[in-house]
């Protein structure tokens, strides 16, 4: 190469690295939005339970994974996922919604595996774990996971946006998050808002190993930006359900991987960047998903299949701000060799704290209750209690 | 939709050079109408139907897009084999080879979990750019032809032509790491035994 060519190469290789790296400003990462601001109502005085199904006439040999999400006008949305089973071709992912006082609508499908084939352009095997963000602008982001191939461990995550109240979607766009082929990245917990704007999303990965990430979302000159970081690498712990309180501050809760089979625990004082940590706490996981929530005095809310064996129980736990000091306080559900799955916790703007499950593999129940409720049962049961049925 | 479509012609010149190149075969000689019938093979392959899809959407099953520099080092495979001149001398190779391989093993097994640390993180900041202008400037000033391809994937991903917005994927693939990787092993290691 002649020497003035070789100038010129090296002028274009800073060009087009001036280039790339002007667009790659760095994503805002880190800062919850306040993850108590919605609690004002939380101290209502009087007890309040309820529990029902979203989907009662719904007659699948599936469901599975149900999410919830609130918009800016107080509608409700569900989503999950049923069909013959996990990872059959006919799955599909079902939406229901309720307006303030109202009942769930009727089930109805916004993903199908050919719908997805077809904005994707290429094959995909099935469909699972769906998740719904709402944004302030009343907007709904669906996330949800594609199985190129084998299970699990060969998806990848997707999205797709609806302005009109999920009637109708954007075209399906795949996430890139792993490095190899893309395997194997997976949502499951609930999404918490960022101070500023986007989203923080609790994913997993579940390829080689079994490690909790989270998968932080915005929005650029009306394009989709992301980037992801991790809470803990290996294969032990995933799953995690993320619990911020303030900006700064956060905790998750993880599903156990480990023949420890407990619950596990880990902080961040940097806003999600930095996990330094993941201890096992003294509730246990039959390898089960976990859900959490911060309640309006700051402590922990958790809701857990309380064995290490089954999931034949659901069970809610309290602890204090640092995840010591568990206490069990209501045992929803309780039938030996029923599967009671994968709760979902939130609360909406009316204070009350919503969950949703899977129950028996066949419904996706909702209990709602305050956090009136949530102190009468805890005044009722004694420290490290096996609590009780409402 | 534009965006979609300049994705999908991208991923689809990788599978497309690699299958010319095996069609061509080791014959020395070429025939205009062996060249020209093998890359209108390879073109068609690609669009045969297999399970009701193409078999290019197959390929992207596994490799939605693969990287700029295994694009190019196709591309100057090919040429090479038709034109029958060396564009990449035996130093040239060696670069691609000991910088894929050393790509592969930071970017693999921690990006797959093996610790906390996850250098796949890199690829959404501007430190992996950089680094990869650096290293074809370096390469560029002793004349390593390799440093010219190291500019396929700054300009590749300036123009969005991969279905990922991580500069890791415009860089690296696994198809890449993995030949590098068994390019360095069988390759030189023997040849520092002997010389040692």
């Amino acid at each position: 190469m002649s020497l003035m060519l070789r100038v010129l190469l090296v002028a274009s290789a800073g060009l087009l690295c001036w280039g790339v790296v002007r667009e790659m400003s760095p994503m805002k990462v880190g800062s919850f939005a306040d993850a108590t601001a919605n609690a004002t109502e939380a101290k209502l005085a009087t007890p309040l339970f309820r529990h029902e199904l979203i989907n009662p006439a719904q007659n699948l040999p599936m469901v599975h994974v149900a999410a919830l999400a609130e918009t800016p006008d107080g509608i409700t949305s569900a989503v999950w996922y049923g069909g013959t089973a996990e990872c059959h071709p006919d799955v599909r992912i079902y939406f229901s919604e309720r307006e303030p006082g109202g009942a769930w609508t009727a089930p109805r499908v916004i993903m199908t595996r050919e719908e997805a084939e077809r904005d994707l352009a290429r094959p995909v095997k099935s469909i699972g774990n769906a998740l719904l963000l709402a944004n302030t602008d009343g907007s709904l982001r669906l996330l949800f996971v594609t199985i190129a191939m084998g299970k699990w461990s060969g998806s990848q995550l997707n999205t797709c946006l609806s302005k009109d109240g999920g009637l109708t979607w954007s075209r399906v766009e795949r996430l890139t998050l792993s490095p190899f082929f893309n395997f194997s990245e997976l949502v499951r917990n609930r999404a918490i808002p960022q101070a500023g704007g986007g989203w923080c999303v609790p994913i997993y990965q579940e390829f080689l190993g079994k490690f909790p990430e989270l998968l932080w979302l915005g929005e650029r000159n009306g394009m989709l930006t992301y980037q992801k970081t991790r809470i803990a690498g290996g294969c032990s712990t995933f799953q995690p359900a993320l619990i911020p309180a303030g900006e700064e501050y956060a905790e998750v809760l993880t599903r156990d991987y480990t023949s420890a089979r407990k619950i596990h625990f880990s902080s961040s004082y940097d806003g999600g960047r930095e996990w330094p940590f993941v201890t096992a706490t003294e509730l246990p996981n039959p390898d089960a998903g976990i859900s959490g929530l911060r309640l309006s005095d700051g402590r922990l809310l958790v809701a857990f299949n309380d064995s290490a064996k089954d999931r034949s129980n659901l069970t809610l736990a309290i602890a204090a701000k640092n995840g010591e000091g568990w206490k069990r306080v209501a045992v929803l559900e309780n039938e030996a060799d029923a599967s009671f799955s994968y709760p979902f916790l939130m609360r909406t703007s009316d204070g009350m704290i919503r969950m949703a499950y899977t129950r028996k593999g066949k419904a996706i129940a909702l209990t709602s209750f305050n956090e009136a409720w949530l102190n009468e049962r805890e005044l009722q049961s004694p420290k490290n209690s096996k609590g009780g049925t409402p | 939709m534009t965006r979609e479509l300049f994705e999908h012609l991208y991923a689809g010149i990788a599978p497309w050079l690699a299958l010319a190149l095996i069609l061509l075969g080791r014959n020395p000689r070429l025939s205009r109408t062996r060249i020209a019938g093998s890359l209108l093979l390879a073109f068609f392959l690609l669009r045969v139907p297999v399970g009701g899809w193409h078999l290019f959407a197959w390929i992207r099953v596994l490799e939605p897009s693969p990287s700029f520099t295994l694009t190019g080092l196709l591309g100057i495979a090919l040429w090479q084999r038709l034109s029958g001149t060396k564009i990449f001398r035996a130093r040239d190779w060696r670069a691609t080879w000991i910088i894929g391989a050393v790509a592969a093993l930071v970017l693999y097994p921690l990006g797959l979990g093996l610790t906390s640390m996850d250098p796949y993180t890199w690829g959404w900041d501007r430190i992996l750019p950089l680094a990869t202008a650096a290293t074809a400037t370096l390469l560029l000033i002793v004349g390593n032809r390799f440093g010219i391809l190291l500019l396929l994937p700054l300009g590749g991903f300036a123009l969005h032509l991969q279905e990922s917005s991580n500069f890791w994927d415009a860089a690296v693939d696994p198809f890449y790491a993995a030949v590098s990787l068994v390019m360095v092993l069988f390759r030189f290691v023997p040849e520092g035994k002997k010389t040692s």
